[in-house]
């Protein structure tokens, strides 16, 4: 396969023989070196999780957060390069500021999603500019739409999802999110979940310490997007503590 | 020097997912002289270590105000912190007169770091080539933010940037639980001897010895209106007094037991290649 | 704060294409236009409106020892016709601000959209930083006064209430030159004639009002406003805002009595 070296990965606007447009993989590469990111898609609700990793104890505990308010009842996660995050979460509040502005309502998810894709998508068209190193978890919950989940990804494409994950351990979360039904999951359970998931796929050899961030918009928190909600925050870093130790404690079992 | 394909711009991802242009401007904040911030529960320090550019020159501004209840502390390509700290006073004055209260601190830095991240993305521009840290005061309280060329931006208990500053934040991460509970003379004496870690062995024997030499710059906010203030050189000078008598500080580097800091992953190595980056060629599977 | 409303973000590079919109590569001379109302020139030059329209009448505020209420009767009048009878004049902002507006309802509505956006972005910085009455008072004078320097003012009159952080009780007025003061009690419209010499003439001079002097006193001025202001009703609702709580109570009504109609002359 002719791929790197070749000359044919050096600009976004570039296809290589074989059709790819490598600068997009490489982004997508990026995403994947900083902390799991997941979401959950329940019955009356959907719950954001990250394994923010810590780099420094001369950090504040709030430091570098991923998970912003888009709107009253939009959340959003971010996997990949802070700044860029930081960046997308300041077009998609205007994005959702500007369909209030003409509307009076809030941006239907599905809507927010496509535009916010879409500015995603044209960074990577141009050799002037480089693709997001980033990947969006989108959720909310309003009345006549229920819960909603959707995923951005460096590339631009968007779907919806029941459940979805990004960044470092995408392929653990994946596989123990399949083990759940999460659609028909009370929000009490979600968090528990999203907590047991992300305290699972954390890797204690690479990454020493990870702080547990969570964003919540349910029926519960009557369509608020919540970052860090008090009560469900500490129950689900309960059951991902006790998850931890369980797996711990059945690992030293094994070899007996 | 090998030139790495995937560093000719910004725009160029690298096959690892990295972005060299934005991590060489990182490396432009490790060549100025090393700053110090941190706070206690009522007050953020910045403390700046000065070097004249050369015997004839005054030694440059390391501190910068920016209002009344903020300022920045520099390291790296001076001329783009002016860049920068004239667009946050524009801003903290504009929202000024909107609002007739001060900028608060997370919500300023976050517009900093967003106008930042636009040099980071597209090929007409650089990132730019400076770190700051940032102490401010408003109604959530002292706090020191760090900001860095890929801009992000970090909430900080305590932090050192520049040149030899990593012996700077062994010292800060040895002290940070006590600093909440300090006094503002503690805290400031705290500074001054975290910057004296960044020092090299013989500017320490020479600069030790005779206090005035020691060219830094402080500057406090903090509550009960305390304005974003620059030390004058007598109230520097008595801080020095104060830290280097400072007997609960035994820990304090003594320039005749310096054995070399280990650890420093910063200090300018010698050799040309040593912090280029991997050379990205080869195939992917 | 967001920088950018009119599209989803600034052009790549200059008459590049701006992420998220379509790009025309034919139409790249696109430099900034003015609105074509503000452009367009009459005979005699450019003639704005010069009177609002549908209306609302006086709102009342008074500070008291740790807050403040505020209290507009509910009519939304077009021209003399009362058009409107149930619409709420009095708003909570969030949990230290309440908001009253007399003038032009629709310029209310306008002015009120903009200040709920500022109050999602409060909520989206998520620092527990919240907007305090002094600010948004200070921030209506800014647009206000800029609206009337381009000749184009909103027809308004506000009334500012709350409470900031140290739980400081704030009452102040703006109106559509952005002029705006601060006192104890302050009105629009008839009330500035009708409830202030009231309220000023029940002030005890050596301390402020009490909850419950204030409430009465609102009760009053909102029982003679209905009498001697043809664009006032006997329906109000009543903004309260102290440290423990931020609301806006009612519809009340005034207490009606028309028995001295009948010994009434020379009308």
């Amino acid at each position: 396969m002719s791929t790197i070296g070749t000359g044919y990965d050096l600009s976004a606007s570039q296809f290589s023989p074989d059709g790819r447009v490598f600068q997009i993989d490489y982004a997508s590469k990026a995403v994947e070196k900083w902390g799991t990111v997941i979401g959950l898609r329940g019955k009356n609700g959907v719950v954001l999780a990250v394994e923010k990793i810590i780099t420094s104890s001369l950090h504040e505990p709030d430091a570098g957060g991923r998970i912003f308010t888009i709107e009253r009842n939009i959340g959003m996660a971010v996997a990949g390069l802070m700044a860029d995050a930081n960046y997308i979460a300041d077009i998609a509040r205007q994005e959702a500021a500007n369909f209030r502005q003409q509307f009076e309502k809030p941006i239907p998810l599905k809507h927010l999603c496509d535009r916010v894709s879409g500015y995603i998508h044209a960074y990577t068209l141009y050799s002037a500019v480089r693709p997001f190193g980033i990947s969006v978890l989108l959720a909310s919950w309003d009345e006549t739409d229920g819960p909603q989940l959707y995923k951005i990804e460096p590339s631009g494409s968007s779907f919806g999802y029941y459940a979805c994950a990004s960044g470092k351990a995408k392929q653990q979360a994946k596989t123990e999110m399949e083990k759940f039904k999460f659609a028909e999951m009370d929000t009490e359970t979600l968090v528990k979940r999203a907590g047991e998931i992300i305290y699972r796929v954390h890797d204690e050899l690479k990454d020493k310490n990870f702080r547990f961030e969570m964003g919540l918009v349910a029926q519960e928190t009557q369509g608020t997007h919540c970052i860090n909600h008090e009560l469900y925050t500490l129950s689900a870093r309960n059951a991902g503590e006790s998850a931890k130790d369980d797996d711990d404690g059945s690992d030293n079992e094994g070899p007996q | 020097m090998f030139r790495n394909q995937y560093d000719s711009d910004v725009t160029v991802w690298s096959p690892q997912g990295r972005l060299h242009q934005v991590e060489y401007a990182m490396e432009a904040v490790k060549l100025g002289t090393a700053t110090v911030g941190l706070k206690n529960k009522s007050h953020a320090v910045l403390v700046a270590l000065c070097k004249p550019l050369s015997e004839l020159s005054a030694s440059q501004r390391k501190i910068i105000p920016i209002d009344d209840h903020l300022g920045i502390s520099i390291a790296g390509i001076t001329a783009d912190a002016r860049v920068l700290s004239k667009w946050l006073r524009s801003e903290c004055l504009n929202y000024k007169h909107s609002y007739e209260s001060i900028y608060p601190i997370s919500r300023l830095i976050t517009n900093l770091g967003n106008k930042m991240q636009t040099t980071t993305q597209r090929y007409d521009r650089r990132p730019f080539g400076v770190g700051l840290l940032v102490a401010g005061y408003d109604e959530n309280g002292p706090h020191i933010y760090q900001v860095v060329p890929s801009a992000n931006y970090i909430n900080c208990k305590a932090m050192s940037i520049g040149s030899r500053s990593q012996s700077a934040r062994t010292y800060l991460e040895r002290h940070l639980s006590s600093f909440n509970d300090c006094t503002t003379d503690e805290i400031i004496c705290h500074g001054i001897n975290a910057i004296r870690g960044s020092l090299s062995n013989d500017e320490l024997i020479t600069k030790t010895e005779n206090l005035s030499q020691l060219n830094i710059t402080i500057a406090i906010v903090g509550e009960n209106y305390n304005k974003f203030t620059i030390l004058t050189d007598e109230e520097t000078n008595k801080y020095l007094e104060m830290a280097n008598n400072s007997n609960s500080l035994d820990d304090q580097r003594k320039p005749t037991e310096v054995v070399g800091t280990s650890g420093s992953d910063d200090d300018p190595k010698p050799g040309p290649s040593d912090s280029d980056p991997q050379v990205a060629v080869g195939t992917m599977e | 704060m967001l920088n950018n409303y009119q599209s989803s973000g600034y052009p790549l590079w200059s008459n590049g294409p701006t992420p998220g919109g379509f790009y025309n590569f034919t139409g790249g001379q696109q430099t900034h236009k003015l609105p074509s109302e503000l452009v367009t020139e009459g005979p005699y030059g450019t003639k704005r409106n010069t009177s609002s329209i549908t209306t609302g009448s006086s709102v009342l505020g008074i500070r008291f020892d740790e807050g403040v209420m505020i209290a507009a009767d509910t009519l939304v009048s077009y021209g003399s016709l009362a058009r409107y009878q149930d619409i709420h004049r009095v708003f909570k902002i969030n949990n230290n601000i309440i908001l009253g507006g007399s003038g032009d309802f629709a310029d209310i509505q306008s002015i009120k959209r903009n200040i709920d956006q500022k109050m999602i972005e409060d909520q989206y910085y998520d620092d527990q930083i919240t907007m305090k009455p002094k600010e948004l008072s200070s921030w209506l004078t800014r647009v206000l006064y800029g609206r009337r320097s381009r000749m184009n003012p909103l027809y308004i009159d506000v009334v500012v209430g709350g409470v900031d952080k140290q739980g400081v009780p704030f009452l102040g007025n703006v109106d559509l030159r952005g002029r705006a003061y601060e006192d104890y009690v302050v009105a629009t419209g008839f009330a500035r004639h009708l409830a202030l010499p009231l309220v000023r003439e029940r002030k005890p001079a050596d301390r402020d009002f009490t909850a419950q002097e204030a409430s009465d006193l609102i009760r009053k001025c909102m029982e003679v406003l209905y009498y001697r202001d043809t664009r006032n009703m006997s329906k109000y609702t009543v903004g309260v805002c102290t440290t423990s709580n931020c609301l806006v109570e009612g519809p009340y009504n005034v207490n009606e009595n028309w028995t001295f109609a009948a010994n009434i002359k020379g009308y």
